[in-house]
């Protein structure tokens, strides 16, 4: 890992040339001997390195949104019942989200130990602010007639919350979601520095920073993921707000 | 089918609602919002309450669901106390209408009207069954169902909002300004259909609005509110527009108090003059003597079943027999069954003196003349303070 803070494009043919693994991998002939901007021989024949970081990135971004998501959740419902609440967790979930990544890994790793669990902590605690923040504003938002009209029909607060609020809140909330969500595949990218593992060990971990064919297939991979997660929630929330795209008549 | 046959809707009883002494004090304010309001609403009735703004009278209609919670005194549906047992469940069984409506945007028109009966537990069957029922009943196109209340007009919205409420066949309904949000022409035309709706259910109604000319017409009584919810007044619109009872009421009611009375009157209501009638070749020397002493200076032809056809000009009686196309038409034409308030506008668009007055099916029944309207005005002007005459019964 200090290798790689140390790194620089010169040092890669050295460490290239070392004997390892890493001379036989990237057979390819002279775009591999010339670290090409994009050697898509190379790509073919060892795609299948790339298997195991992408499942394992997948894996810290959904269980960390998952989890940034349910915290988030529970404490603007909180918020949404006690008001007082919404400056004091706007403001700790804002502190979370100002700390600079990897002194994140590094400030858990004496508490938590390398691995997946420490990088999930740390993705988890970058979305609450985003997930939080828009769930109160949908929140905020839902027209204070149905409110009206929902409790003066005798709906609990609870009713209100569940049957109208949220429903009226989801455009928000997805949005939330998106913007996490995209983010943290991004950041899931430094997990490796915390031994989270993902598309990170192919773009940042070892000499792999220098290797340009490499750290453009990850990143493009982590982009198309992210590609991915957006159309589901796109499509979730196309599905879950069929009012959203009626036509006034 | 007719809202007679209905098969939820006029199931339950309407009942009165009684304010005992209703005060709402909110924390921090020197003065009571409502203070010690007093009323009596008899089962069955609209209840106006009118007043300018900021005298309580949305927080009196809110008291009644506790969306207000009142203070001190009391309000009774019927026998039973609006504080005894929870706020929910007192909600589901009293409509609720807004200004703004409130439908909720993401359900559609059925799933809006069946928020109550779900609340209460209705199986499906039922629930689908009323609201089919209640687009009946509102004059809704039932293909409406499964839209959104953002592909309604508002004047449809709004209808939606009172089938919502009647849903689970309350006993009482409040409606908190329900049409101050909609154009004058769909207002009117909203007013007259919740008016034959009432007819038709008789649900015990009140119903806030800060315009006059509204709480006349929507009212059975109208409750006149001034500052922190004080009743100045509370009488049939008939007794409110004639008597002066209290200062506060003229100064709100408004010096053209004679002028609104003529929205209660029909044509019908008042004598009316005797036209002289002429029929198509009758000798134009019979038809000069009926002028002669006639209210009306013009002589009116008419066809063989007495159906105006229009006025005969000076020119039109200089012929032997009168002809068969008039010098002007009979406009504008009025029926007995117009309202006064109507026909004397129509009467000042023409800019004419008369109009024909026909009944039912169209036969001549008398002249309705802007003299007339006048004398009665005059007559209305000189009665202050005189209950006998304002509680003579008026359409």
């Amino acid at each position: 890992m200090i290798a790689v803070a140390t790194a620089h494009p010169t040092a890669s043919l050295v460490l290239a040339s070392g004997g390892s693994d890493f001379i036989r991998n990237r057979s390819g002939g002279g775009c591999i001997q010339d670290n090409g901007a994009f050697c898509a021989g190379w790509v073919i024949d060892n795609f299948d390195r790339y298997t195991t970081p992408a499942l394992q990135h997948l894996v810290l971004v959904s269980v960390s949104v998952a989890l940034g998501f349910a915290i988030a959740f529970l404490l603007a419902l909180l918020s949404h019942r006690w008001r007082w609440l919404v400056p004091p967790v706007t403001g700790v979930t804002g502190v979370l989200y100002t700390i600079p990544s990897i002194a994140f890994f590094f400030l858990l790793l004496p508490i938590t130990g390398r691995g997946a669990d420490t990088a999930i902590i740390a993705l988890t605690a970058y979305t609450l602010q985003i997930i939080y923040r828009n769930i109160v504003v949908g929140l905020r938002n839902v027209p204070a007639e149905a409110r009206d009209a929902g409790r003066g029909m005798g709906m609990t607060d609870r009713q209100l919350l569940w049957r109208v609020e949220l429903p009226l809140a989801l455009p928000e909330i997805v949005g939330g979601l998106r913007i996490a969500t995209v983010s943290t595949v991004a950041l899931a990218t430094l997990a490796v520095f915390a031994g989270g593992g993902g598309l990170g060990s192919q773009i940042v971990a070892g000499s792999n920073i220098t290797f340009r064919t490499g750290v453009i297939t990850a990143g493009g991979i982590a982009i198309l993921m992210a590609i991915g997660f957006d159309a589901i929630l796109v499509g979730a929330q196309r599905v879950l707000t069929p009012w959203r795209r009626v036509r006034p008549g | 089918m007719g809202p007679a046959d209905l098969l939820e809707t006029g199931r339950a009883q309407a009942s009165s609602v009684s304010y005992r002494g209703a005060t709402k004090r909110y924390a921090g304010a020197d003065a009571p919002a409502v203070d010690a309001l007093d009323l009596e609403v008899p089962a069955g009735d609209i209840c106006v309450l009118v007043g300018p703004s900021g005298c309580g009278k949305t927080t009196a209609l809110r008291m009644v669901n506790r969306t207000v919670e009142i203070t001190e005194g009391d309000i009774l549906i019927g026998d039973r106390s609006v504080r005894a047992g929870d706020a929910a469940s007192l909600r589901r069984e009293i409509g609720y209408v807004i200004q703004q409506v409130g439908l909720f945007p993401h359900r559609t028109i059925a799933a809006n009207i069946a928020t109550v009966p779900n609340l209460l537990g209705w199986d499906r069957d039922r629930v689908e069954r009323r609201i089919d029922e209640l687009l009946d009943l509102v004059s809704l196109d039932p293909e409406l169902r499964d839209r959104y209340p953002a592909q309604l007009s508002g004047g449809q919205q709004q209808r939606v909002g009172v089938a919502r409420a009647l849903a689970a066949d309350p006993p009482a309904m409040l409606m908190d300004e329900p049409f101050g949000a909609i154009d004058p022409i769909n207002r009117e035309r909203l007013q007259n259909e919740f008016l034959r709706l009432h007819a038709a259910i008789r649900k015990t109604t009140l119903f806030v609005t800060h315009d006059i000319d509204e709480a006349i017409k929507m009212g059975d009584r109208i409750a006149v509110l001034r500052e922190h919810g004080r009743l100045a007044h509370y009488a049939t619109p008939a007794v409110l527009l004639m008597a002066s009872a209290a200062v506060f009421v003229e100064d709100f009611v408004g010096a053209d108090r004679a002028l609104k009375r003529l929205a209660l009157l029909r044509v019908s209501d008042i004598a009316l003059w005797e036209a002289p009638l002429a029929f198509v070749g009758q000798a134009t020397a019979e038809v000069r003597r009926k002028l002669d002493g006639a209210d009306v200076p013009y002589a009116l032809l008419v066809d063989s079943d007495r159906r105006p056809l229009g006025w005969l000009s000076e020119v039109d009686l200089r012929a032997d027999l009168v002809p068969a196309a008039p010098g002007s038409r009979p406009e504008p034409l009025l029926d007995l069954d117009d309202v006064m308030r109507d026909a004397l506008s129509d009467l000042l668009q023409a800019e004419t003196r008369y109009a024909p007055v026909v009944d039912g099916s169209g036969r001549i029944a008398g002249v309705l003349s802007v003299e007339i309207i006048s004398e009665f005005l005059t007559s209305v002007e000189a009665l202050t303070d005189e209950h006998s005459a304002a509680e003579r019964p008026v359409a």
